[in-house]
């Protein structure tokens, strides 16, 4: 099972509230969790900027005002999302602008579905995770030979689109993403003999 | 606030209470063999600023919590001196051991060799990759930064140049972490493969917290110098 590997920024200047929703959110199931934990929301432009976060949790009873619209629109390469964290009662005005709202007292199952309705966590039961299809390993040859999708579009006469689409689905089935580790793979799985790779 | 580590702390209880640090200190030139000296006397028997170095192990001690008021602080040299050890210690040192012991791991039978010639070919271009990185920053990003501490300017680089370039070296190393767990083709248990994997996985972390030293206490400072000159010029 692929884990969803996501960034999240907590805002609050409570530790004692950063460090437990961290250790709460690194137990989500099916997720990978990378927090950065931030005491003043000063912090949260430059963090956005370096590190893209997939996700601010943000704790609006001291930053009620932020605005998000902004941070958004400035920041328009980024699909962060925000969710407030509410340790007490708010002005219900405030969280408009918020996406989810997580509560001091939710627990890990009501996180994880608040989470789940904005991340695709894959099901590991589902077909796609029992293996390869058999186009999908023509295209591994293809490109462990050191074929463009071009070249690989024309071979199995395919368009270059359904070529990138079938590559992205590799890369998640087998989370490799460089044609390196492609070429180990089909060496291990007889896909390929080290003759037919070109040598670049 | 109040941080884990002062300038009173004892560098042997800096050490044991979280040994992950070791490679860190030794970043910043400070070597075993410490006695009773505290953080504030081993710093300055080797010349180097206490507050960088503070500001840096609290900072990875405490795990990812963005340092505040400290930016103003941070001396840009000791920090690039740290970056360069850092380089050295991967390319010259840690890279070599891992790649020697990958190829001791993969016994050379008839059956393996495609296998094994590969899986080092996959390494040694992730270790190009790595140095690639490597020489950009210490031909190009210290020297404009030196500059920039003596007061002269560039107009041809900025700092925003670097984050565009500082891709994140450490997702190919994950990738052959991820291949040899998945994808490793015997099924006998194979202690030495186990150590390359471990090996891996610290590199893996220990470049992690390299990038962050780069991206929290370098990136930041040089950008507030940046703005600095540029306020005097309109001035």
């Amino acid at each position: 099972m692929t884990d969803v590997i996501i960034k999240i920024a907590i805002v609050d200047p409570s530790s004692i509230i950063r460090s437990g929703l961290s250790v709460l959110l690194k137990r989500l199931q099916g997720y990978h969790v990378h927090t950065f934990e931030l005491n003043s929301v000063e912090f949260l432009v430059n963090n956005i900027r370096t590190h893209k976060p997939d996700l601010v949790i943000i704790n609006p009873t001291y930053w009620g005002l932020i605005d998000i619209e902004k941070l958004k629109t400035e920041n328009k390469n980024s699909s962060t999302h925000f969710f407030a964290l509410l340790t007490g009662a708010v002005d219900e005005k405030v969280l408009e602008t918020y996406e989810e709202k997580i509560h001091l007292y939710d627990d890990v199952d009501s996180v994880k579905a608040k989470l789940d309705r904005f991340f695709d966590i894959l099901d590991s039961e589902s077909e796609e995770f029992q293996s390869l299809t058999p186009r999908e390993k023509e295209i591994i040859v293809g490109v462990v030979k050191g074929y463009t999708n071009k070249e690989i579009a024309t071979n199995l006469f395919l368009s270059a689109h359904t070529v990138i689409t079938h590559r992205r689905n590799i890369a998640r089935k087998l989370e490799i993403h460089s044609t390196a580790g492609l070429t180990i793979y089909a060496i291990v799985n007889k896909l390929v003999e080290l003759n037919d790779i070109k040598q670049r | 606030m109040q941080h884990k580590f002062t300038a009173r702390t004892r560098m042997f209880n800096l050490i044991n209470d979280d040994a992950s640090l070791l490679s860190s200190v030794s970043r910043f030139g400070i070597s075993l063999g410490l006695g009773e000296k505290t953080v504030e006397e081993a710093c300055k028997a080797k010349n180097i600023d206490c507050t960088t170095f503070l500001a840096v192990m609290n900072f990875l001690a405490e795990e990812n919590v963005q340092p505040s008021d400290l930016v103003e602080n941070i001396s840009l040299e000791t920090v690039i001196g740290y970056l360069k050890n850092a380089h050295a210690y991967f390319l010259n040192y840690k890279l070599p051991i891992i790649r020697e012991k990958l190829n001791d791991a993969v016994l050379e039978n008839e059956r393996l060799y495609s296998y094994k010639v590969v899986l080092l070919k996959f390494f040694d271009e992730y270790v190009i990759e790595v140095a690639k990185h490597i020489e950009y920053e210490e031909k190009l990003v210290f020297p404009y930064v030196m500059n920039l501490l003596s007061g002269k300017e560039n107009l041809t680089y900025s700092i925003a140049d670097f984050e565009d370039h500082h891709t994140d070296v450490d997702s190919k190393i994950a990738e052959l972490k991820n291949i040899l767990i998945k994808y490793h083709p015997t099924n006998e248990v194979n202690f030495k493969l186990n150590d390359v994997l471990l090996e891996l996985l610290w590199c893996e972390k220990d470049l992690a917290s390299h990038n962050m030293v780069e991206d929290f206490f370098f990136v930041p400072v040089v950008e507030l110098i940046e703005n600095r000159l540029l306020k005097t010029k309109k001035a």
